[in-house]
């Protein structure tokens, strides 16, 4: 016993499975083969929907990780429409992975931002303002300004107050400080506006 | 032309850090302050940035900037050497090795056999490192066989390894009866030469991480080292990296990542083992995830 020189084979090349099989694999097979029919499908000219598709039923984390990272090997405009359905997902892990996923390519979901900051559905509008968390795009400190002088519901608005302190400009200031005058009598958002101003007069 | 500011303040050093942290899960205390500062300094400078705030929301806000990877170059530069991070090393030998021994037990088809993967190889040090530190502190090692297989993308570098030869920067941390053991010095290259019984156990590959089809291979590991490598990919290639890893270990095998980097930040998938003197992340024995 003790260290031994590993026989493995590395570079011997994989038998290929039909799409078929795939298919069948990723909705019926255990975590190990649905995993591995997630990545393969990423690379087949008709996997991409059976991706999105499987999306609706799988409950396994293992596996949606496996699906989400195989959509985003050739994510576009139509990947990002087809994505932004599940920001509806009942599955709180599928919607956090999205919103995670969409903060990346602000280019393909920039042209949405407004829809979803106008969704009737107030949850979508707090994802909205989530995605704005960390997207990379010259309009973000706008629409998070759009949000704190337009919005009603008080919880998007105070989670477009707690991303502005992050990325919020002096001449912000007064649109937050007329957000306790806008809601009075709810001390958090009070709280959140002071801390907002605070820190943006700090980084100016 | 607007005079250039590089002071960075306390409130420009927090924000920072906390962007930072978001984006790659490193953290950055007070006392790396001079340290980020210096950094940071130097890529306005190089970038041609007057102050913080301008670069700051060149780097926030302008989608098409690869800056970010330059930054991150800049805040995580390695070197490598021989028992670097021995916490994680003797972390291995005291807790880990015998607890993926008791999991292979209960296994289905029980193997005496144990597989260790060190990615990236870069020149050697590491996975020598581990088999060194096996032999000289895992008592296990008399009874179980340990396949240790390393893997770069570079081959320049897996030809390096296969040489097996190295500066005193590299043995500097060794103590003096473990280069005695297991190297020979060439006083007149002044270099080291490593033995050749611990240079012939070790199978080196080349793979690529982004590529599915040659990770495929890599399977049924029960502890895996991948350090100071992800901190340079970006959050796509990152999770992909944790997908191949997650396949190519057993139920209830390990990883360690290096000191700054965190599992939890890139992928669900493992659950967070804090061990006596390390952090290491293992793939579930069951599957609740």
């Amino acid at each position: 016993m003790g260290l031994k020189k590993s026989t493995d084979k590395t570079d011997e090349p994989q038998d290929s499975v039909s799409f078929e099989a795939l298919v069948e694999l990723l909705n019926h097979g255990s975590m190990a083969e649905k995993r591995l029919a997630a990545r393969d499908l990423a690379d087949h000219p008709n996997g991409r929907s059976e991706l999105i598709l499987a999306l609706q039923n799988e409950t396994d984390v293992a596996v949606l990780e496996a699906i989400l990272d195989s959509l985003q090997q050739h994510f576009d405009a139509q990947l990002a429409n087809d994505l932004l359905d599940y920001l509806r997902s009942e599955n709180v892990f599928v919607r956090n992975e999205v919103i995670g996923i969409l903060q990346n390519y602000p280019d393909f979901v920039g042209p949405h931002i407004l829809a979803l900051l106008n969704d009737v559905d107030s949850d979508v509008r707090i994802f909205a303002v989530d995605i704005l968390q960390l997207l990379a795009h010259p309009d973000t400190p706008q629409w998070l300004l759009s949000v704190i002088k337009d919005e009603q519901h008080i919880n998007v608005v105070a989670a477009a107050v707690d991303r502005l302190a992050e990325v919020g400009t002096p001449e912000m200031i007064p649109e937050l400080q007329a957000l306790t005058e806008r809601f009075p009598n709810q001390p958090y958002l009070s709280f959140a506006v002071k801390t907002a101003i605070h820190r943006i007069a700090e980084a100016s | 032309m607007p005079m250039a500011n590089d002071h960075i303040t306390e409130a420009d050093f927090e924000r920072f850090r906390d962007f930072f942290y978001r984006k790659t899960g490193i953290h950055f205390d007070v006392s790396k302050r001079y340290f980020v500062d210096k950094r940071l300094q130097a890529r306005m400078a190089a970038t041609g940035h007057p102050d913080f705030r301008s670069y700051f929301t060149e780097l926030r806000f302008n989608p098409k900037n690869s800056e970010i990877e330059q930054l991150i170059n800049s805040m995580t530069v390695n070197e490598t050497y021989f028992f670097r991070e021995q916490y994680q090393f003797e972390c291995m030998t005291e807790e880990v090795m015998d607890e993926l021994v008791r999991n292979n037990i209960n296994m289905r088809v029980p193997t005496k056999s144990l597989k260790i993967w060190s990615i990236p190889s870069s020149s050697g040090e590491e996975p020598y490192s581990i088999a060194i530190f096996l032999l000289e502190h895992w008592p296990g090692i008399e009874e179980y066989d340990v396949e240790i297989i390393s893997s770069d993308i570079d081959t320049a570098m897996l030809a390096k390894c296969k040489k097996g030869i190295y500066s005193e920067r590299s043995v500097q941390y060794l103590p003096k009866n473990i280069k005695d053991k297991y190297f020979k010095y060439d006083a007149l290259t002044k270099f080291y030469h490593l033995s050749p019984d611990i240079k012939n156990a070790i199978n080196f590959t080349q793979v690529n991480l982004a590529d599915i089809k040659q990770t495929r291979s890599y399977r049924n590991y029960d502890l895996i080292f991948c350090r100071n490598l992800l901190i340079y990919f970006d959050d796509i290639s990152r999770r992909n990296a944790a997908e191949v890893f997650f396949d190519a270990l057993k139920p209830g095998g390990y990883i360690f990542l290096g000191h700054s980097e965190s599992m939890s930040r890139i992928s669900s998938l493992f659950t967070v083992k804090k061990f006596r003197k390390a952090i290491a992340y293992q793939k579930p024995l069951e599957r609740g995830l």
